[in-house]
């Protein structure tokens, strides 16, 4: 026995002493920089020189890019010779000059103007690995320098993190510059502002179709509050639901079959299920509390809302096939308009508490919740980015509401309507 | 001859299994703590002062330091003091010998402060010697099983301090947002293998998070890594753990 052991050992050291090195193990467990160091060059010409054109690129870009969290951008002040050669193709780059200023990627590019037409080329460089990311050559009008822009700023958060940026869609609101409160929509930065509507009334409550450019909001143009669709480019309109009594909230599924509503038409607010001919498929809550606010799982089979079933509202869901009800929030005094995020793992809403609305996110089985927004004034209406990397949300502040967006864990806040008039209720459109 | 052989092949059975039964002897075997994880410890001559039983050397080493303190020091101190006392006192006794006795007094004070200053300085040393185990018995590692020469270890040796400057050097160099992916789960293993002088020699994925952002925020990293600015001393493997769970709140 003892002589097995021996020999054991003796076979152990002689194997120790045969086997290779050892690897040092070593755990790394958070980047030493949370940003990416990205070189932003100005767009240049390849033909005749139009200044504004690539200073309008450069903007977008450098707002778009700096909004998404992912990079520190390089002083341009700092660029050396290769800044001023176009350089379209990795062979043409000298990355040795960026390296050298401590970029990990570059965007370099140019534009062409061709009677009527604009033609730019955008190219995103990996650096450190000396190779082209993505490249996009863009056809478009000679004012859609920035729509272009978006969309490449679009392309290079596909091409870093694999899910396209929103940057190109829009955002629907209303406003009551005329006086009125009528439906807006603008691009995402807040530029070129359009009125859809022309009711003269109250229009409340927008929301995007997830097919094709179409919206639905609620309006008392008829002296009701009905729900309204309105197809964008066309500007056709249509009453969707006009029962007596409310006809608010409406919320298209996920597959855009269906629309969420309330419906006051049997005195109490309850909720439904309509078809997008307006006919009624599946009440979805049958109690004497008032029932308002739906927004639906991604997944389509459940729908957040708010009730004051228990006393002060509270954000609730439905299933949609048993319409067991559950409650998802407790504390607040008032908490409203839940917004499920894209991919379904959290639920934005506005809490009130201390006087004041703020916005705060949950995970829908009730756990996590995250406060996302501070300070003076109310906070209200969140809605998610196609991506869900931001949420638009409105701020009553100083006897004026305006509509601001903010990363989705609440930093990186910027106002995005003009001043001058009261924007809210804002809704983010699906990727345009 | 065939005597001498037969005697010793007589011998060896019991010369055999006397090393056998006499080897275990039931006293405590030393222990030695072998460092896998951070093999190349190049000079490893104090380690963790609980795993190392080098006290006593570990002792004797330090006191040349405070010695030379206390020598310098004290110089100027016994000079005036055999001035007013001795000087004036033995003038007026021992006239039969005034010259001898200034001379060997002097001396003899000056011996007898030596001694002094010797016994102190022993004393002192001693002292040291004891507020420098306790020091060391109070020590305790910020981190469990930290490695030797670390900043969060006891050691002071500099053996694997390379390992931390490789780890420091490679982190300093990932870049990456959390706003790349949809979540903080991802964790990828690469091994490098980099020359005595630095140098990436080879690199090679183990496991990848299946995350392609995370996946190419490394490669990056590595790419970034190739020179460590630093000579190893010789080849060395390592395997990286990249995950980002100081970013999980």
């Amino acid at each position: 026995m003892k002589n097995g052991r021996i020999c054991l050992v003796i076979v152990a050291l002689l194997l120790a002493s045969l086997s290779p090195a050892w690897a040092v193990k070593i755990e790394i467990s958070a980047p030493g920089e949370q940003e990416i160091p990205l070189a932003l060059t100005s767009f240049l010409p390849m033909g005749p020189v139009k200044p504004e054109i690539a200073r309008e690129i450069d903007a977008v870009l450098e707002a778009d890019l700096s909004l998404s969290g992912l990079f520190s951008l390089v002083d341009r002040r700092a660029f050396l010779s290769d800044a001023e050669s176009l350089g379209l193709s990795s062979v043409q780059v000298d990355f040795a000059q960026w390296k050298l200023l401590g970029a990990e990627a570059v965007i370099k590019g140019g534009y062409r103007v061709e009677g009527d037409s604009l033609i730019i080329e955008a190219r995103l460089f990996d650096v450190v690995a000396r190779r082209m990311l993505t490249g996009r050559r863009y056809i478009g009008k000679l004012d859609e320098a920035r729509r272009i822009a978006h969309t490449f700023a679009d392309q290079v958060l596909l091409s870093l993190t694999g899910t396209k940026g929103p940057f190109s869609s829009r955002i629907a609101y209303i406003s009551n510059r005329t006086g009125k409160k009528e439906l807006y929509l603008m691009e995402v930065d807040g530029h070129a502002p359009v009125r859809l509507t022309s009711h003269r009334t109250i229009v409340l409550n927008p929301d995007f179709s997830p097919v094709g450019k179409e919206l639905l909001f609620t309006s008392y143009k008829n002296g009701n509050p009905d729900l309204f669709r309105k197809e964008i480019y066309t500007g056709r309109e249509s009453r969707l639901s006009h029962r007596k009594g409310l006809n608010i909230g409406g919320r298209y599924s996920p597959d855009g079959r269906e629309i969420a509503v309330t419906l006051s038409k049997d005195k109490n607010s309850e909720l439904y299920l309509l078809g997008t001919d307006g006919t009624i498929h599946k009440r979805l809550t049958n109690h004497w509390g008032i029932d308002v606010d739906p927004s639906w799982s991604p997944a389509g089979n459940e729908i957040a809302f708010v009730s004051d079933r228990r006393g002060n509202p509270h954000v609730y869901i439905v299933n949609l096939d048993s319409l067991e009800v559950r409650r998802l929030t407790f504390d607040g005094k008032y908490n409203a308009t839940p917004a499920w995020s894209p991919d379904g793992k959290r639920i934005a809403f506005a809490r009130l508490e201390d006087k004041r609305f703020d916005i705060y996110t949950i995970k829908p089985d009730g756990t996590d919740q995250r406060r996302l927004t501070f300070g003076p004034g109310n906070k209200e209406h969140p809605r998610w980015s196609p991506d869900g990397r931001f949420l638009v949300y409105s701020l009553d502040h100083d006897n004026e509401k305006s509509i601001y967006l903010m990363r989705a864990d609440g930093t990186g806040t910027r106002r995005i309507s003009a001043p001058g008039g009261d924007d809210s209720h804002p809704a983010w459109s699906g990727h345009w | 001859m065939l005597l001498l052989s037969v005697a010793i092949h007589f011998l060896l059975p019991a010369f055999y299994t006397g090393l056998l039964y006499l080897s275990p002897p039931k006293e405590k075997p030393p222990v030695y703590r072998v460092n896998l994880v951070n093999k190349p410890v190049k000079n490893p001559q104090a380690g963790r002062p609980e795993a190392a039983p080098k006290k006593q050397e570990a002792v004797k080493k330090a006191p040349p330091k405070p010695a030379p303190k206390p020598v310098v020091k004290p110089k100027p101190k016994p000079a005036p003091k055999p001035k007013p006392t001795p000087v004036e006192k033995p003038k007026p006794a021992p006239k039969p010998k005034p010259v001898v006795t200034k001379a060997d007094e002097q001396s003899l004070a000056e011996k007898i402060d030596k001694m002094r200053r010797q016994k102190e300085r022993e004393d002192r040393i001693a002292k040291l010697k004891e507020d420098l185990a306790r020091e060391r018995d109070k020590v305790v590692s910020p981190v469990v099983d930290a490695p030797v020469g670390e900043m969060t270890g006891k050691g002071d040796e500099e053996g694997v301090a390379f390992a931390s400057y490789v780890k420091a050097y490679i982190t300093e160099q990932w870049r990456y947002s959390p706003y790349l992916g949809n979540n903080l789960n991802f964790e990828a293993v690469w091994v490098l293998v980099y020359s005595a002088e630095g140098q990436l020699i080879n690199k090679k994925v183990i496991a990848k998070s299946g995350n392609r952002a995370f996946d190419d925020s490394l490669l990056r990293a590595i790419l970034k890594s190739q020179d460590l600015g630093r000579e190893l001393g010789e080849r060395t493997e390592f395997e990286v753990t990249f995950n980002l769970r100081e970013m999980q709140n």
